[in-house]
C-alpha cells in the first residue's frame, strides 16, 4: 500500500520536473497558479496575509491543505506525528481503557495488518485529517465539503442548521454539522462505525463516539483544527489534539485510488 | 454487490419513519427551498433555480432516469437506466465502433463483464457515473462544480474558473473537466481519461484519446438533461451523442456506499 502511495508522490514530483522542461507552466494543473490568492512582490503566495472571507462574512476555509510536517519515527513516512499515533504530542499519549491499550499493543505487534486503510477501506473523518495526501475544502453557505486525494473521497459538513441524526446508520465518516462561533467553525459529529482505526498504531474508536472539531484559519496560509474525541467506551476521558494544516498553492488535487493495481494487501501478513 | 448498502439504508429510512420524528434522520430530512404546488406537493415543473450570478443552479441530489423502456433482452431487477447496461440504447443505428473496439466489446459481453472495473470496486469514470443507480449530489459554486457520488463516497471536480484543459495530462478515471456557460447550458469538456474504461455494463469502450463533452441543462426544477458527446477516434469512426436524463431526489441525503466493504462477489466471477 505505502509503496503504491510513494509511487504516487514520486510520480507527482517526476511529472512536475518533466513538465517544467517541455510545456508552459499553466498548461498543467499540477502547477496551475491558484487564482485570487494574495501574492508578494516576487509572485510567491503571501501566506501571512489575512484570512479570506466568504460573502456572508465568515472566514473562508476553502483551499488545498496538507498537514504540518511532524517529527518522524525511524520507520519513515508512514510513521509521522498523529498519522502514526494520534496521541503523539499528548503527554502520556491517548488515555486508553485497558482493553483498548491491549488492542493497540496487539495491532502494533501484528504490524497493522488488519488496518482498514491497508485494505483500501475508508480511513474515517478524523484520520483523513492526518493523511500526508492533500485535502481540499470547498465552503458554501449550506455545506462545507472536504475532498481527500486519498481514494478521491469526500466528507460533508452540513451548515444548514439541521440537527445531528438521533440514531444514525453508522458509517466511516459519521454525520457532521457545523456552526460558526465567531471566526471558528465548530463541527459536531456522531454516527461513526465500530472498529475504525484512528492512526497507524490502531488506536480504536467505537460506535457511540462523539467528535468536536474547531476549524480556525489563523491567517491565509494556516488552519488549525482542534479535535476533541469523547468515546467513553474506549478512552478513560475525552482528549483533544491540535492538527495544524498548511495551505498548498499553485497545484491541484491528483486522484489516488488505493484499490487501483493494488498488490500490497496479499503481503500484509503480520509477523 | 452494488446496491446492498443503499437499499439497506432506505429500508432503514422506513424503519426510522415508524420510530422517530421525521427531522431526526437525514434520509428523510426535508430539502430546503422546494417550490410547491397549491396542494403542497413539490412542483417539479417549476423553473430551474438560479445562483446569485444569474446562472442556472444545478445543485441538488440527482438520480438517473430509470423509467425509459427496457432493451430487447428484457428488464433488470435493479432500478437502473437501460443506458447503464448499454449506453447506446437511445442511439439510432447503434455506435459507430471501429472494428477493434467492436471485437473488444463483444469479448467483454461474452465474458459476462467479469473484467468490468466497477465489479472490482474501481471508479465508474466519466460519463458512466451519471448512469449508476446510486445518487449523485451537485454542489455548484461560481469557480467549481462538485459532483459527490454515493458510490464509493467519491467525487469529481468540474472547474469553472476559466483554466484551459491540461495539454498532456496524467490519465485518471474522471479525467480533467472544465465548464463554461453557453446561455443556460453548462458545457463541460473532459480529457485525460485513462485507457480501457467501460462506459456501461456491456463494455462499450473508451480510450485515453477520448474527448468527452457534456452539456448540462436543468430543464426545470425536477429534471436535468446531460447531452454527452464522445469523440474518440481510436474507438469510434465518428463522434456520437446520447442524452442522459436525471431526476431530482428530494427530502433525503447521500448515504455512503463503499463497494469494498464486505465485498464477497469478485471471487465468483469467471
Amino acid at each position: 500500500m505505502w509503496n503504491t502511495w510513494l509511487m504516487h508522490r514520486i510520480g507527482r514530483i517526476t511529472l512536475l520536473a518533466t513538465l517544467t522542461l517541455c510545456v508552459p507552466a499553466w498548461a498543467q494543473w499540477l502547477n496551475y497558479p491558484t487564482p485570487g490568492i494574495p501574492r508578494l512582490p516576487d509572485g510567491k503566495p503571501n501566506l501571512a496575509a489575512p484570512v479570506p472571507r466568504a460573502a456572508d462574512g465568515h472566514p473562508d476555509l476553502s483551499g488545498i491543505w496538507r498537514p504540518e510536517r511532524a517529527p518522524c519515527a525511524p520507520l519513515g513516512i508512514a510513521a509521522c506525528g498523529e498519522f502514526a499515533n494520534m496521541g503523539a504530542r499528548l503527554q502520556g499519549g491517548l488515555p486508553y481503557q485497558p482493553w483498548a491499550a491491549a488492542l493497540v499493543k496487539k495491532r502494533t505487534a501484528d504490524l497493522g495488518k488488519d488496518d482498514p486503510v491497508a485494505w483500501c477501506k475508508p480511513s474515517g473523518a478524523l484520520r483523513l485529517l492526518t493523511f500526508p495526501l492533500y485535502r481540499k475544502i470547498i465552503q458554501t453557505p449550506a455545506v462545507t465539503v472536504l475532498l481527500s486525494e486519498r481514494d478521491v473521497t469526500y466528507r460533508q459538513i452540513m451548515t444548514d442548521g439541521r440537527p445531528l441524526p438521533d440514531d444514525p446508520s453508522p458509517n466511516w465518516n459519521g454525520y457532521s454539522v457545523g456552526k460558526w462561533q465567531g471566526d471558528v467553525l465548530v463541527v459536531e459529529s456522531n454516527g461513526f462505525r465500530d472498529g475504525t482505526w484512528l492512526d497507524r498504531n490502531g488506536s480504536p474508536m467505537m460506535e457511540g463516539a462523539k467528535m468536536t472539531e474547531r476549524f480556525r484559519r489563523t491567517n491565509y496560509g494556516n488552519l488549525e483544527i482542534e479535535v476533541t474525541v469523547d468515546d467513553p467506551k474506549t478512552y478513560t476521558t475525552p482528549w483533544t489534539v491540535r492538527l495544524r494544516q498548511v495551505l498548498v498553492t499553485d497545484t491541484e488535487m491528483l486522484d489516488y485510488f488505493c484499490n487501483d493495481n493494488e498488490r500490497d494487501s496479499a503481503h500484509a501478513v503480520g509477523k | 454487490m452494488r446496491s446492498g448498502s443503499s437499499v439497506a439504508g432506505r429500508l432503514f429510512a422506513i424503519a426510522a419513519l415508524l420510530a422517530m420524528p421525521l427531522a431526526a434522520q437525514w434520509l428523510n430530512y426535508p430539502t430546503s427551498g422546494i417550490p410547491k404546488t397549491p396542494s403542497g406537493l413539490p412542483n417539479l415543473g417549476a423553473p430551474a433555480p438560479r445562483t446569485a450570478d444569474g446562472h442556472p443552479d444545478l445543485s441538488g441530489i440527482w438520480e438517473a432516469d430509470h423509467n425509459i423502456p427496457c432493451p430487447p433482452i428484457g428488464c433488470w431487477d435493479m432500478r437502473a437506466s437501460p443506458q447503464f447496461f448499454d449506453i447506446s440504447t437511445e442511439i439510432k443505428g447503434g455506435l459507430p465502433l471501429q472494428p477493434g473496439a467492436a471485437a473488444l466489446r463483444q469479448e467483454r459481453v461474452a465474458s459476462n463483464g467479469k473484467d468490468d472495473h466497477e465489479t472490482k470496486c474501481l471508479p465508474s469514470g466519466v460519463p458512466r457515473m451519471h448512469l449508476h443507480p446510486t445518487f449523485r449530489k451537485i454542489v455548484q459554486s461560481p469557480q467549481l462544480m462538485l459532483m459527490l457520488l454515493e458510490r464509493n463516497a467519491s467525487y469529481r471536480q468540474i472547474f469553472l474558473d476559466g483554466r484551459p484543459l491540461p495539454e498532456d495530462p496524467q490519465p485518471t478515471w474522471n479525467g480533467y473537466s472544465t465548464g463554461r456557460w453557453e446561455g443556460d447550458t453548462l458545457v463541460v469538456e473532459t480529457n485525460g481519461l485513462r485507457d480501457g474504461m467501460w462506459l456501461d455494463r456491456s463494455g462499450t469502450p473508451i480510450t485515453d484519446a477520448a474527448r468527452v463533452t457534456e452539456r448540462f441543462r436543468r430543464v426545470n426544477y425536477g429534471n436535468m438533461e446531460i447531452e454527452v458527446t464522445v469523440k474518440d477516434p481510436q474507438a469510434y469512426k465518428a463522434p456520437w451523442t446520447t442524452t442522459i436524463k436525471q431526476f431530482i431526489v428530494l427530502n433525503t441525503e447521500l448515504l455512503d456506499y463503499i463497494c469494498l466493504e464486505n465485498e464477497k462477489d469478485r471471487s465468483h466471477f469467471k
